[in-house]
């Protein structure tokens, strides 16, 4: 036998027992394949809402539709930043969570959806183009340390240029926080006049001081560093619940009510059911649900439930505009940074 | 001098070969067969608990389903239920006799349709009110049967409730009454399950959509199970590479539970570094026997080579004295000896050699002796003929001429010479010797003229002419010497000088050869010429010596090669 031949064989030996030992590695999977749910039967939700929030409405979702949901949980931005690049190949079908100006200022992203009940929701809080579908109200309050403050001395917007409080406010920085945005530009509304005397104005009264979380803005209040504060009232009511020592007020000189939504991502993987889950978030038995567990307001009628909250009507609302809000974004931010840092250089 | 691939190296790679690559082979096709059999072990192992657990859930439903059966059948629950407080003591026995196999199990309510709590096998309720627009007890009004679901935000502790079912009731008459709850806490779950998976294994329920409902641990519905469900939705196994932990799955259909079984793999981290390590182990054992078996067996053939290799260099460097000792009784042993061998000849064949070249070498000087100054003897001589001629002593010119002839032919440098000028030269001397022994023998010659150009040593014939004329013919009267060229088969010239004279003494006779000579004294011419023939042509050479015809005379035969003049000598 000359070399070359004794050679293919040895290899040829070798192969076989690669392949004998390749085979052994081979495991038979279980029929886990029977129990993988089909391309229909998925929906992927990228959701900037706390795990308690979210976890019992999906949870629901998939039991009432036989959806299997797979999350993504993670910041309002962050994701939003995430849709912007995934928009020609994206992964998400729903945009769960986040205020509504911020899903218009990403409307690139999303594609219109009327959910089945838009005719049924709150008209101040629904969609006019159907972009995103509102979840919950979410009014700007203003809260006060029960301890230090005296009931009645704080019932509008106006009260926080008085000098009594002077760096006594606790507010979050708007570049920060959505909601604290939100907040600044219904004090605008609600105070009127020319918007750089007000923010000049509000700058003064923070004495230049802002916080850099929106929770920090509870905390703040309610261990009396400092004595009122602009937040959220589904924030506040869950601190009243947990027995801090803070109260709720909301203005006289009126407040905004901007929802928080889901929204439908532009060339969704499963279109069916998102538009099946953006029914469900703006449907009667969420907005029950959220109202009855998490003091979220809903953004329809719900018949029959119990009124833990003041009902929006005999709430005095700005008219709050919100794509004025999305436009003039980046330049009430300008201004406001201007001002607060003493109004020195522009 | 540098080898590429030095017989050790080679060696150490051949016994390297031959040893790791069987080993490694049978470690790697061991491991893989004791994988594979405990892996199949361990796979019917864990379906056999798999299937135990999914029989239990089965039993526990079938328990649930006849409660709810019984419940809905029940002639006072529904109404009870629907229209208040009635008999209570009734409606607990109903609820008692329809739960009795599965009470120890979980804890069954009855709330109204308003989702409001009335009756209980347990002193307290789970939930004084539960959401009728929401989760099970909404589920429950979707649909005919039992419906179960996992509990939202369920808490720690054993007594936390984890897992709930609910069946609609209605009254006969199709009103809406209320719902049963059913509902089994962490405790329930491990009464139940507890022993019907092994003790090192650890199980996971999940709910349809494999949602962590209970866990053996409770730490791995937080940490296993979204992995595990991000791994189905994936499409991928749910054992991944280098995991510790194989996975068994299995359905219970009716309450939508999954059995999740995780159990150690068959061949866990430690054994298979163990098996590794051994592998290793008896791998590194092997290099160093092949190591050692190289050295130790090239040393044994490397050293006899390289004495063998030193003693050839030596040789080459013409140092015969060598010897390599034969240490072993082997091949390179026998080689050493059959070097020595062929040294021992070698060096005698080379002494020889300086021997002959001795010998002709002192033949020649005597030889030179003999001729001592014959430039000035020629010269003296034809200054003798001259003057003899001018004196008118004819002899004396003839005898002069000659003598110079004789001497010039001495003296010339050619060691070889025709037959034919040899016979001439021979013939001036034997009419010197006619002059000086006054004509007393005659001379005859007879050369084939085939054989006159052969070539011959010089002065080969005189110094036997000479003896037969000094020797044989002393005293003779009518002397005669004839020589004769005969050429004998293809290679051989026979040159015989035969004379009449007195004969040779007996013990002459025979083969010249061999003979000393102390014994050769006063035939100092025969030996010379025998001693030439023999340095020149070999051994074989020689004179012969033997008595005439007739017992008168001698002839002395001298046999050489066959060669001519235009043939290059050797």
């Amino acid at each position: 036998m000359n070399i070359p031949a004794r050679r293919r064989l040895l290899s040829l030996v070798l192969a076989c027992l690669l392949t004998a030992s390749g085979c052994a590695l081979e495991r038979s999977a279980p029929a886990l394949s029977a129990f993988v749910p089909s391309e229909e039967d998925r929906l992927v939700v990228y959701t900037s809402h706390k795990e308690e929030v979210y976890q019992p409405i999906i949870k629901e979702f998939e039991e009432r539709t036989g959806i299997w949901v797979e999350l993504v949980p993670g910041g309002t931005n962050e994701l939003l930043e995430r849709l912007a690049e995934e928009k020609d190949r994206p992964k998400a079908d729903v945009m769960f969570g986040g205020g509504v100006d911020s899903l218009e200022a990403y409307r690139d992203c999303f594609t219109p959806y009327f959910c089945q009940d838009w005719a049924l929701l709150t008209p101040s809080m629904r969609s006019s183009d159907g972009l995103w579908t509102p979840f919950s109200a979410l009014p700007v309050v203003l809260i006060y340390n029960t301890k230090l403050v005296p009931q009645g001395r704080l019932t509008a917007w106006q009260d926080l240029f008085s000098p009594a409080w002077q760096g006594r406010i606790a507010f979050c920085d708007p570049s920060i926080s959505g909601s604290s945005f939100t907040g600044l530009v219904t004090l605008l509304r609600a105070v009127g006049g020319d918007v750089d005397d007000t923010l000049m104005a509000f700058a003064v009264s923070l004495d230049g001081r802002q916080l850099s979380s929106s929770g920090d803005v509870l905390t703040s209040v309610a261990s009396g560093t400092d004595l009122v504060g602009i937040t959220l009232e589904e924030t506040a009511l869950k601190r009243v619940a947990a027995g801090d020592d803070i109260a709720l007020v909301y203005p006289a000189d009126g407040t905004s009510c901007v929802p928080d939504g889901g929204a439908m991502v532009k060339n969704a993987p499963h279109p069916e059911n998102a538009q099946l889950f953006l029914d469900f978030i703006s449907g009667e038995d969420v907005q029950r649900r959220m109202e009855e567990s998490f003091s979220r307001r809903p953004i329809r009628s719900v018949p029959d439930h119990s009124q833990a909250l003041l009902p929006l009507s005999e709430i005095s609302l700005v008219d709050y505009d919100i794509s004025w809000a999305s436009e003039h974004h980046n330049g009430v931010l300008m201004s406001w940074a201007f001002f607060l840092g003493g109004g020195e250089q522009p | 001098m540098k080898l590429r691939h030095s017989f050790r190296t080679r060696l150490f790679a051949g016994f390297l070969l031959a040893s790791l690559l069987p080993l490694l082979l049978c470690s790697a096709m061991l491991l893989q067969i004791f994988r594979l059999r405990m892996d199949t072990q361990a796979q019917e192992e864990s379906q056999e608990q798999l299937d135990h657990v999914i029989s239990v859930l089965d039993g526990l439903y079938a328990g649930f389903r006849q409660t709810s059966l019984a419940l809905q059948a029940s002639p006072y629950v529904a109404p009870a239920l629907a229209q208040g407080q009635q008999d209570s003591a009734m409606v607990y026995s109903e609820l008692y006799s329809a739960t009795e196999g599965s009470r120890s199990s979980a804890q069954f309510d009855l709330y109204d349709r308003e989702g409001i709590w009335r009756y209980s096998t347990q002193s307290f309720p789970i939930y004084q009110e539960m959401p009728i627009h929401w989760g099970v007890l909404h589920a429950a009004r979707q649909s005919d049967g039992l419906v179960f679901s996992q509990v939202e935000g369920s808490g720690e502790g054993n007594s936390a409730p984890l897992f709930q079912g609910a069946a609609h009731l209605t009254t006969p008459d199709g009103r809406d009454a209320g719902y049963l709850v059913i509902t089994m806490t962490r405790d329930d779950f491990h009464q139940l399950l507890d022993g019907t998976y092994g003790s090192q294994n650890d199980l996971l329920l999940l709910n349809q959509y494999w949602r962590p409902v209970y866990a053996s641990q409770s730490a791995l519905a937080d940490t296993l199970a979204p992995r595990l469900r991000e791994q189905l939705l994936a499409g991928e196994a749910l054992h991944q590479e280098g995991d510790e932990f194989a996975y068994g799955t299995a359905l219970q259909e009716e309450m939508g539970l999954y059995a999740v079984l995780q159990l150690p793999q068959a061949l866990n981290q430690s054994t298979r570094g163990l098996l590794t390590t051994v592998t290793v182990g008896s791998a590194l054992v092997c290099v160093v026997i092949s190591i050692l078996m190289g050295l130790r067996l090239s040393r044994q053939m490397f050293y006899p080579i390289e004495r063998l290799h030193s003693a050839i260099g030596e040789v080459a460097h013409n140092n015969l004295d060598v010897y390599v000792p034969p240490y072993q009784n082997d091949e390179l042993g026998q080689l050493a000896q059959r070097f020595n061998g062929m040294l021992v000849a070698l060096k005698h064949n080379q002494e020889q050699l300086v021997e002959n070249q001795r010998e002709l070498n002192q033949a020649q000087i005597r030889m030179l002796q003999a001729q001592l100054n014959p430039h000035f003897l020629c010269n003296t001589l034809d200054t003798m003929k001259w003057i003899s001629k001018i004196n008118q002593v004819p002899q004396v010119a003839l005898m002069s001429t000659n003598l110079a002839d004789i001497l010039r032919f001495c003296i010339s440098p050619e060691e070889f010479v025709p037959l034919r000028r040899e016979v001439e030269i021979l013939q001036r001397y034997i009419e010197i010797q006619k002059i000086r022994l006054s004509g007393a023998f005659s001379f005859h010659a007879e050369i084939p003229p085939e054989l006159e150009d052969c070539l011959v040593p010089k002065m080969i014939l005189q110094p036997i002419v000479e003896n037969a004329i000094l020797h044989g013919l002393d005293g003779v009267e009518d002397g005669h010497i004839q020589i004769q060229a005969e050429r004998v088969g293809e290679t051989l010239l026979k040159i015989v000088v035969t004379d009449n004279g007195k004969g040779l003494p007996q013990d002459m006779t025979g083969a010249y050869a061999h003979r000393s000579r102390e014994l050769s004294r006063g035939h100092l011419g025969l030996y010379n010429v025998d001693t030439i023939l023999r340095k020149y042509y070999g051994e074989d050479f020689g004179l012969y010596l033997s008595a005439g015809p007739l017992g008168r005379g001698a002839v002395v035969s001298a046999t050489l090669p066959l060669r001519r003049e235009e043939e290059p000598e050797c």
